[in-house]
């Protein structure tokens, strides 16, 4: 069974590729959300194992869905990305829940695998 | 000679005349025993009276006060006929015999601008009259003078039946008298409170006048309780005296106020010399014009409005309730306007005499105010200007990062995917290389759109025209560019016209629902004058959107003005003027 994986980013481009990305790279995507409430219910729906978590959201910001899923254990597994580079957002990746960071134009399967390994 | 002055000679005369005749009356009159006294006092209310009177009159032709002293005179002559031998002149007097008070009330209560200026001070007036004239006429044809105890007095020619009614009618006369002259006092007493400026000068009338309603009271409660009839001819006496003793208290309050006016602005004047900082001119003119709550207000001509000492803008029009407004002119120019006690209005003549004292301090101090409104104007604009700033660099990164960048990501991940499966799979490839030229034309041309916000290219490179045709054309409704300068300008003043032209068609494309649009760029008299005209639904907040708003920023650091016409159902007309060389 591939691992299942939600995508959650406001812009439908960058979700399109993504998805295309991580199918191609053997993870089956259950779902996509563009903003953290719609992340936090679809997460509860369907449960994915991944959840690769854009960190500027229109709503609430990636940290802060990543701090209310992470009271489960450890699942879903969490991948912060951005288009912009780690250094722009301090120690706040180091700080939060998440497995790590994945710059958007270094995102591939093989980046993912690398970190939830 | 004009024909009040004739009228005036011709009541001087009159008076003159009538107090002879008077005079005999009296001293002849059988039923009166101070006779010498009543002629005495008959000639000092009588002439007193009609002489100040006809003096206030010729010098405040405006005001009622000189007309009511002379009708009070007159009615003092007609009080003393009451002591005539016959018949009709008996009667007349006794009839007419209580008028002057009414007259005095009116008087009184009119001082000093000659107006009843509240409704009570006018109920109470009316009943004044009612109670000297109806009320004693429905007295006067139930009294036999003969039965009344006063043998020598002529019959009365009115006399129906000499009956008790009128006993009872005499009685209602004096208790609403009394009542009505103790509301009198309270009212005297309260104006004389309340009008500070000129307390010195008004203080005799108010004096003497309160003084002669409270002996008038004493006497009518004397004679009504039916106490010794010495006390009460004492009473009488002093109450005439009084009476008499009035007109010469307008005289003096009248030369007081003359005194007080010119030793204020002589004194004003002194200090404007002296001491300077500002609320100094303010503490001088509250002084010279009595009224501590004085306010000041410089016209400043630049900004259509005036402003505090502090250069903030502060609405005078309409003055607050309570308050008037007088404007403070030199040379034909609107310096100021002082805001003052409405109270002060009687004395309109001596606020201008005391504004124009202090011109020239004022024009001083509104070139002060002038300034500092100026500064306080650059110091918001350059707040607006460093604010405008920041959020420009905030929406550019915001553009950046949600357009062109988003794309490229997209872009770099397609183009990853095509890379592996260019081996396996051409079709797949040939899809996703299709789809990342399709995001990078749209990041280019995202690209594009944003530089052009920043500066445009065509405008440095091309100038004016190329740059506002191809606003025009990349506009949604129909703009025509009717006219543009033939040369090149300076480039602020080419940028800032190119953003007003570019905002207000983005305004016009937004909010105004019109079909179309013109644009005219002329230059004429060294500077550059913008329109863009609409023919939309008009209606447009003359306080500018902030995009206006930062634009008129813009314009002003050129030295230049912006305003928006934009009355509603007629389209809008946005206008910037910016000099130019």
């Amino acid at each position: 069974m591939p691992p299942t994986v939600l995508i959650v980013d406001d812009h439908p481009s960058f979700r399109a590729s993504a998805r295309r990305m991580l199918e191609a790279g053997g993870y089956a995507v259950v779902g996509e959300a563009p903003d953290g409430a719609s992340a936090l219910a679809a997460v509860r729906e369907l449960g994915p194992e991944l959840v690769l978590l854009d960190i500027q959201l229109p709503d609430i910001d990636g940290f802060e869905v990543a701090e209310r899923l992470s009271g489960n254990g450890g699942v879903p597994a969490i991948v912060l990305t951005s288009s912009r580079d780690s250094s722009d957002f301090g120690d706040a990746i180091s700080a939060s829940p998440a497995r790590g960071f994945i710059p958007k134009s270094d995102l591939s399967g093989e980046a993912i695998a690398a970190l939830i390994r | 000679m004009t024909s009040m002055r004739r009228v005036q000679i011709g009541l001087a005369v009159l008076a003159f005349v009538i107090g002879i005749g008077v005079l005999l009356v009296v001293i002849n009159g059988e039923h009166n025993n101070h006779r010498g006294a009543y002629a005495a006092l008959a000639l000092g209310i009588g002439w007193g009276f009609t002489g100040t009177g006809l003096y206030v009159w010729r010098r405040r032709p405006g005001s009622n006060i000189g007309p009511l002293m002379t009708a009070v005179g007159f009615s003092g002559f007609l009080k003393a006929l009451a002591f005539s031998n016959g018949s009709l002149l008996f009667t007349i007097g006794s009839l007419g015999e209580v008028l002057i008070y009414a007259l005095l009330v009116h008087l009184l209560l009119s001082f000093p601008s000659g107006r009843l200026e509240s409704r009570p001070d006018r109920l109470l007036v009316a009943i004044s009259y009612i109670n000297t004239t109806v009320v004693p006429l429905a007295a006067f044809v139930f009294t036999d003078p003969a039965k009344e105890g006063c043998a020598n007095c002529p019959p009365n020619p009115l006399l129906i039946d000499h009956s008790q009614a009128a006993t009872v009618i005499g009685a209602a006369q004096v208790d609403i008298a009394v009542a009505l002259l103790g509301a009198v006092v309270a009212v005297l007493y309260r104006r004389w409170r309340s009008t500070p400026s000129q307390r010195g000068a008004f203080a005799p009338v108010l004096a003497v006048g309160s003084l002669t309603f409270v002996l008038l009271m004493a006497g009518l409660i004397v004679e009504q309780a039916g106490l010794s009839s010495n006390l009460a001819d004492g009473l009488t006496l002093a109450l005439f005296g009084s009476i008499a003793c009035l007109p010469f208290a307008f005289l003096v309050g009248l030369l007081r106020s003359r005194f007080s006016q010119a030793e204020a602005i002589s004194s004003l004047v002194g200090r404007l010399g002296g001491g300077r900082g500002r609320g100094a001119l303010r503490d001088a003119l509250a002084e010279a014009l009595g009224d501590p709550t004085l306010e000041l207000a410089y016209w400043v001509p630049a900004q259509d409005a005036y402003v505090d000492a502090g250069g903030q803008v502060v609405s005078v029009d309409p003055a607050p309730a309570g308050r008037t407004r007088t404007v403070v002119e030199h040379e034909n120019r609107r310096i100021a306007a002082i805001l003052h006690d409405a109270q002060l209005e009687e004395e309109r003549d001596f606020v201008k005499a005391v504004g124009a004292a202090a011109a020239l301090t004022l024009e001083n101090e509104r070139l002060d105010a002038e300034l500092r409104a100026h500064v306080e104007e650059l110091r918001a604009s350059r707040t607006r200007i460093v604010e405008a700033g920041y959020s420009e660099r905030r929406r550019i990164e915001r553009n950046l990062h949600d357009g062109a960048q988003q794309r490229l990501m997209a872009l770099t991940m397609n183009l990853r995917l095509a890379r592996e499966k260019v081996d396996s799979d051409a079709t797949a490839t040939a899809e996703l290389l299709d789809e990342a030229l399709g995001e990078l034309s749209e990041a280019t041309s995202e690209l594009r759109e944003l530089a052009r916000g920043i500066h445009p290219a065509v405008l440095s490179d091309r100038g004016l025209d190329a740059a506002l045709n191809g606003l025009a054309s990349r506009a949604p409704v129909e703009v025509e560019v009717t006219e543009t300068p033939r040369g090149r300008l300076p480039g602020p003043v080419e940028s800032a016209t190119y953003f007003v032209v570019s905002e207000a068609l983005t305004n016009v494309a937004r909010y105004a629902g019109a079909d179309q649009a013109s644009v005219r760029v002329a230059q004429h008299n060294g500077a550059v004058e913008v329109e863009v005209r609409d023919d939309g639904v008009g209606g447009a907040d003359p306080e500018l959107g902030t995009g206006l708003r930062g634009l008129s920023d813009r314009v002003a650091a050129l030295d230049g003005r912006l305003e928006v016409v934009s009355p509603a159902g007629e389209g809008t007309t946005v206008r910037a003027s910016i000099p130019c060389g």
